[in-house]
């Protein structure tokens, strides 16, 4: 007979669970500032949600926190924002172009970085093959005549002879 | 009668900069000496007429001059004196007037240093900083005059009778001096901070400082001198502006830190890195003159990262003065974006097409070539890569998207710290492995054999350092990495100095200390430098401890109840309603902060009441281990909720600031050269 009361009682329980999802949400004030760190104030420049303090930011963490009790994920509180307020509340553009815009410009101007240093560097090493193909013309003069500012040093030291 | 003679000398300084640019371009033109002195003497003259028209107003903010809506607008009787006299940069109006204040001590310094030793390059320099000059002070007389005045015209309808004027209009009356000082606002909260007292003249002296070397620079363009003489004659120039630049930027973290109540100091607004944006590349052309210096390199180089340096100056200035930065729209109504916009704009193209008219005239050919890629200029090249990416991807984030979105698409958008963590994290990685590899190589050459040996004693160091940090517990992986990279930049810094400090012990048998100091005194530059890397080292040791490690957490305390976090034990023991001498309300929460049972501090947190915006300053009990901050989020005598953040090794991140302050003072602080006499008793005092 006890056994069967308790497993009622389980079961009762068990059903809130499920009937009433604010039970097994946590709607602290660390689980909403937990997701209004992602957010920002929609008066400051930059602020995240958590840290603004304007009558509005206070509302808006009123609002998740109502969220979090109906049981809504973190996801969807963000997002349900977003549908309202737009692309700024969150610290990442959610439109695709513009999220692309965000984070591919930096990546690009780093490869295009790297590429123009491989170049460069590349070039180095071409400069420096050929100082080393052209040291041996140091020790031995060359029999090239067409070297025109050779000519012009030869011309000038025959002068001042 | 204030008001004319503030007005008066302004106008003057005005004229006096415009006489300056056209005595000084046609006389240096036309050969006419006389000319170009006349122009030197009226550039020097606007530094006193200047000086005048500030000391005008700040006369009347100290005597309450409610007349002036400037006064008005930023002060009211309750302000105290101090903040009476800060706020002469408290608004537009009068931190233009500052500005223009600065640029003439800058321009008065610079040409009574340098007027003897480069000669040539004078004429065009004053022409330049003049004609910055005198954009500031016009936009100060004509849109922006902290001179206007408060007047009534009794003949027109109620509505429009009040008008601001720095002129009386016909028919006008001053408005009751009472009925002002009554309805005067006052300064902004935000303003009225410590922190805010000097951070302002900081920033606006590192700005302010750009433009010498860029003004030496565009005339080394336009007369044609193109040796080093300009580098030469602005190499201290720079780094002052860099010091002050840095030291408004750590004063700035540390005023938000204080002050905005998030237990934070930088949060990627795009106000804040509008002043970083000159520094990363201010920092990138520090180190990039040095090739030219040394090995006749990167001249045209070195052009375009000044030219870039002023240019993120003027747009740092722009954006913040603008409204750019709320929105575009707000910049469209704003009176001093269009011309800010225009001037930044012609003044940039201007030097970029002579810095290509010279480069086309193949003038600035490099000496040199780059032969080899563990070089130290072929370092320094990659260290101006990376702080030119850091100053595109954060330029491109505040700036560049947000307002291509409004323009083009119509939607405003928020970029994030996380964002920008995202692309400038692994970026400053790679800064601190070049700040520690480059130290150790050499100029010209250097094979890789011979820099990996170099790198044993620091590398050595640096393991050892993070086996103690996994010993002592230390996790994530991230931070005993990030830790790993700071710390070897770190030890290569100290290893060099003590290299330096050994040769000279052995060779000329100097104790220690004498060794070190006469090491520095020798070579002020890179030892100085060595300082700097050390200061920035421990800001990096600071920045990983207090945003790896940070914890934070909420509470809702009845009174005499406690809540424990980690070994710490808040109390919420009273609150208290107090007014300030400024006449603000505050809502004082009293805390006593226990750790491992044995109390360590009582705090104060609290909230002080404004009609639009209530601040949140917050309590901190500061070790060198980290700081115990407590923010008063609301409550009463019963019940107060608090915010509690634990930030590990976060004021390394200040005093990380106060060493890069002594290594640069250190690299900039002038050579001390041995006299004849001095020489000789020295040879007398080593021969006996």
């Amino acid at each position: 007979m006890i056994q069967t009361k308790y497993t009622l009682l389980g079961i009762c329980l068990s059903l809130l669970w499920l009937i009433f999802p604010v039970l097994a949400q946590d709607t602290s004030d660390n689980a909403v500032n937990e997701i209004a760190q992602k957010m920002y104030c929609p008066v400051c420049e930059n602020i995240p949600l958590d840290e603004c303090q304007t009558a509005t930011c206070i509302e808006w963490k009123e609002e998740i926190r109502n969220q979090l009790a109906q049981g809504e994920s973190e996801q969807q509180i963000i997002n349900s924002f977003i549908t309202r307020f737009g692309d700024n509340v969150v610290g990442t553009p959610q439109d695709p172009v513009l999220r692309a815009m965000t984070i591919l410009f930096p990546i690009i101007a780093m490869l295009l970085a790297v590429i123009a240093g491989v170049f460069t560097f590349r070039r180095f090493g071409q400069y420096q093959k050929l100082k080393l193909e052209d040291e041996p013309t140091i020790n031995q003069p060359s029999d090239k005549t067409d070297d025109g500012y050779r000519q012009r040093l030869e011309q000038d030291l025959q002068a001042r002879r | 009668m204030l008001a004319e003679i503030g007005l008066t000398s302004l106008i003057i300084a005005f004229l006096l900069s415009l006489f300056a640019i056209g005595a000084s371009v046609i006389g240096e033109r036309s050969g006419n000496d006389s000319l170009v002195l006349s122009g030197r003497n009226a550039a020097l003259l606007t530094f006193p007429a200047i000086l005048l028209s500030t000391a005008v107003l700040v006369v009347a903010l100290m005597t309450e001059q409610y007349q002036l809506s400037y006064v008005w607008s930023v002060t009211d009787p309750q302000t105290p004196p101090i903040y009476r006299f800060t706020a002469l940069w408290g608004s537009q109006r009068g931190s233009l007037l500052f500005w223009s204040l600065l640029m003439s001590l800058f321009t008065f310094g610079a040409i009574w240093l340098n007027w003897r030793g480069e000669r040539r390059l004078m004429p065009y320099a004053v022409a330049y900083m003049m004609a910055t000059l005198a954009f500031f002070l016009g936009l100060s007389l004509f849109l922006e005059n902290p001179f206007d005045r408060w007047w009534i015209l009794p003949d027109l309808p109620e509505a429009e009778q009040v008008i601001e004027s720095a002129f009386i209009p016909p028919n006008a009356v001053a408005p009751d001096v009472e009925r002002l000082s009554e309805t005067a606002t006052g300064l902004n909260p935000l303003l009225r901070h410590f922190g805010m007292i000097i951070h302002p003249p900081m920033l606006y002296l590192g700005f302010v400082g750009f433009t010498i070397p860029f003004a030496f620079a565009m005339s080394a363009l336009a007369s044609g001198d193109l040796s080093t003489g300009w580098i030469k004659a602005t190499r201290r120039w720079s780094l002052i502006s860099w010091i002050f630049l840095s030291l408004g930027l750590i004063l700035g973290g540390r005023w938000a830190y204080d002050v905005l109540g998030w237990g934070g100091y930088w949060g990627w607004d795009p106000v804040e890195n509008a002043a970083f944006l000159p520094w990363l590349v201010g920092t990138a052309f520090i180190h990039s003159v040095m090739i030219q210096e040394k090995r006749g390199m990167l001249k045209v180089w070195n052009m375009v990262l000044i030219i870039s340096t002023f240019s993120a100056v003027m747009f740092g200035t722009f954006a913040t003065r603008s409204g750019v930065i709320e929105s575009v729209h707000s910049f469209a109504r704003s009176e001093v974006g269009f011309p800010m916009l225009l001037f930044w704009a012609v003044i940039t193209i201007i030097s970029v097409a002579l810095l290509l008219w010279r480069r086309g005239q193949g003038e600035l050919q490099d000496e040199h070539q780059f032969a080899n890629i563990l070089s130290r200029e072929s370092m320094f090249v990659l260290n101006n890569a990376v702080f030119l990416l850091l100053f595109f991807s954060i330029f491109w984030g505040s700036f560049g998207l947000p307002i291509a979105s409004e323009l083009f698409m119509g939607k405003e958008v928020t970029i994030g710290a996380e964002t920008f963590e995202y692309f400038t994290v692994p970026l400053f990685i790679v800064m601190y492995v070049l700040m520690g590899i480059a130290p150790l190589s050499a100029w010209g050459t250097m094979s890789l054999k011979r820099l990996g040996n170099s790198t044993t004693i620091p590398m050595i160091l640096t393991i050892i350092t993070i086996i103690f940090a996994i010993v002592v517990g230390t996790n994530p992986l991230i931070a005993i990495l990030g830790y790993g990279i700071v710390v070897f930049a770190g030890y290569v810094a100290l290893y060099e100095i003590y290299k330096g400090a050994k040769a000279r012990h052995k060779s000329i048998g100097e104790n220690w200390f004498r060794a070190t100091i006469a090491l520095f005194q020798r070579n002020q530059r890179r030892y100085g430098g060595y300082i700097v890397h050390l200061g920035v080292t421990i800001i990096g040791i600071g920045i990983i401890g207090s945003t790896v490690f940070q914890t934070e957490a909420q509470y809702t305390l009845l009174r005499g109840d406690s809540v424990s976090i980690q070994d710490y034990t808040v109390q919420f023991d009273n609150y208290t309603r107090a007014q300030a001498v400024d006449g603000r309300m505050m809502n004082i929460s009293e805390v006593t902060v226990f750790r491992d049972g044995n109390p360590i501090a009582e705090l104060r947190p609290r909230i002080d009441d404004y009609p639009d915006l209530p601040m949140t300053i917050a309590g901190a009990h500061s070790t060198l281990e980290n700081d115990f901050y407590v923010l008063f989020l609301g409550g009463n005598a019963e019940r107060a909720t608090f915010r509690i953040y634990i930030n590990p090794l976060v004021n390394l991140v200040w005093w990380g600031g106060i060493v890069l302050m002594i290594g640069t003072f250190i690299a900039a602080y002038p050579k001390v050269t041995a006299t004849p006499s001095r020489r000789k008793r020295d040879e007398v005092e080593a021969s006996t």
